[in-house]
């Protein structure tokens, strides 16, 4: 048995010479946009690295290999995401399922998920949207990605889920003490801990009561899972329980944080902003401009399943590599001026969702709700602006990234 | 010019179908559709063919020109 220092040498020694070793650990919050600042640096310097952070693993940063490590999950599997863990105790469904199984999971999840189901839900969620503005409308301030970005997708979520949307007043603060453990603040683990106790127990109860019902509900996602088969089995509680879990963690924080960068860019860029109100038909590009170069991913991980020469680096079966998704989306081999937020690129094929089978499930739901912020918010609040005196800060690249605050104000109309 | 989405890379991003609304629908689970068949792009929409190839993050739309 090797202790971990000399398992890290070893590792060390079959990085090839041009393979740079740097050692970055981007857990800790930084300015606003330093994480996507250090991916360019990191791209630039070298298609892949070795980093000596944790036990160690490999970092692709442009968007080629990225993209090739998406497609390839029989060389890179999901059973770790995160590479300073190769070996989590948790394994989320289907997030960590790897190729054939995760197809069953998928499927029965995905249609709900789908450009239809969201469609059938989209009244409501500008109902939603323009009952959160107005709310606020009349304060003249307030914290965006606190009071509006992370409510909005919470109760569009809840409703399509089948559950009353109120119920934001639970997933909410639940969420919020989840994310603030989650980055690996020790303080915070007992908090984190009752959140996540919180989601389940909520789950359990609705699961018991789905599980009375005499026959299935309409429009009701806990229904259908209660009454859905994988290889003719019926799903037990736990994977329902991991399922609705896994959605409500991978979901809501998300779109916050993508929410909250665009929205920074808009109060920033007044012509931006005219252009939207002007042609709202561009929304949904702006949107995916900001899927691409703010993209909320600094990096996604994978563990290689078998011994592979990938680009030159001598991959060994167990490795950890990181995808440097926010290096990949801001790659200027595949982007003209991708520093530049160009509100109508037509041609943006970003890995903000990742891709491969691991898809972002809930793409088409995000999308949309992003587009009902836009729309519902700039009707009501055209000018806004930041205030703060100090700079905006973001959360670690270790999880999904958001801005920690974005104070904004606006004139309140007589 | 002739389209094809490849049925074994396409991820179902639906970055194609919003991009080239006319030429591009969906199924219920949100793949787009036609897929695996080339389809003739009219004049008028091979903008939005070459969009809708462009912004596939998967790479799985072939364009064929004429």
């Amino acid at each position: 048995m090797t202790s971990p220092a000399e398992e890290q040498t070893e590792i060390s020694q079959r990085v090839p010479t041009g393979c740079p070793v740097i050692h970055l650990d981007a857990s800790a919050p930084l300015e606003a946009g330093a994480h996507w600042a250090k991916a360019n640096e990191l791209r630039e310097a070298s298609p892949a690295f070795f980093n000596s952070h944790a036990q160690g693993y490999w970092m692709f940063t442009r968007y080629d290999e990225v993209r090739e490590m998406y497609q390839h999950p029989e060389i890179f599997s999901s059973e770790s995401i995160t590479p300073w863990e190769p070996d989590p105790v948790y394994r989320f469904v289907p997030t960590q399922i790897d190729p054939p199984d995760h197809a069953k999971y998928r499927q029965l999840i995905s249609r709900w998920f789908a450009p239809n189901a969201i469609n059938r839900i989209t009244p409501e969620a500008h109902e939603i949207g323009r009952r959160l503005v107005a709310d606020l409308a009349s304060k003249g301030a307030c914290d965006f990605v606190t009071d509006f970005a992370m409510r909005l997708p919470t109760e569009i979520f809840l409703t399509i889920i089948g559950v009353p949307n109120s119920d934001a007043d639970l997933f909410v603060p639940w969420v919020e003490e989840f994310f603030a453990g989650f980055g690996g603040d020790l303080e915070q683990q007992a908090a984190m801990g009752a959140a996540l106790g919180g989601i389940r127990g909520y789950w359990e109860d609705v699961l018991a009561d789905r599980r009375q019902d005499p026959a299935p509900r309409e429009d009701d996602f806990v229904s259908l899972l209660v009454n859905s088969t994988v290889d003719d089995e019926p799903l037990g509680d736990a994977l329902i329980l991991d399922i609705l879990t896994v959605l409500v963690l991978a979901g809501l924080d998300t779109t916050r944080g993508q929410l909250g960068y665009l929205f920074r860019h808009l109060a920033e860029n007044p012509a931006d902003r005219q252009r939207l109100i002007a042609e709202p038909e561009l929304i949904p590009t702006a949107v995916e401009e900001s899927l691409r170069m703010y993209t909320i991913i600094f990096g996604d991980g994978r563990k290689v399943a078998q011994d592979t020469d990938f680009h030159g680096c001598p991959l060994s079966k167990g490795d950890m590599v990181y995808g440097l998704v926010s290096g990949a989306n801001r790659d200027p081999r595949i982007y003209e001026n991708p520093d530049e937020f160009v509100v109508d690129r037509k041609a943006n094929n970003h890995l903000g969702f990742a891709g491969g089978p691991h898809r972002c499930l809930g793409a088409h739901l995000a999308r949309r709700v992003m587009q009902v912020a836009v729309e519902e918010w700039l009707k009501v609040i055209p000018d806004f602006t930041i205030a703060s005196e100090t700079p905006l800060m973001e959360r670690g690249g270790g999880a999904m990234m958001t801005l920690l605050s974005l104070p904004l104000t606006w004139e309140v109309a007589s | 010019m002739k389209l094809t989405v490849d049925v074994n890379i396409c991820r179902g991003h639906g970055r194609c179908y919003s991009l080239a609304e006319g030429l591009l629908t969906y199924d219920e689970d949100g793949y787009v559709t036609p897929r695996g068949q080339a389809i003739d792009v009219p004049a008028d929409q091979v903008d939005d063919a070459r969009n809708a190839a462009d912004s596939c993050p998967e790479g799985a739309i072939d364009l064929l020109e004429d």
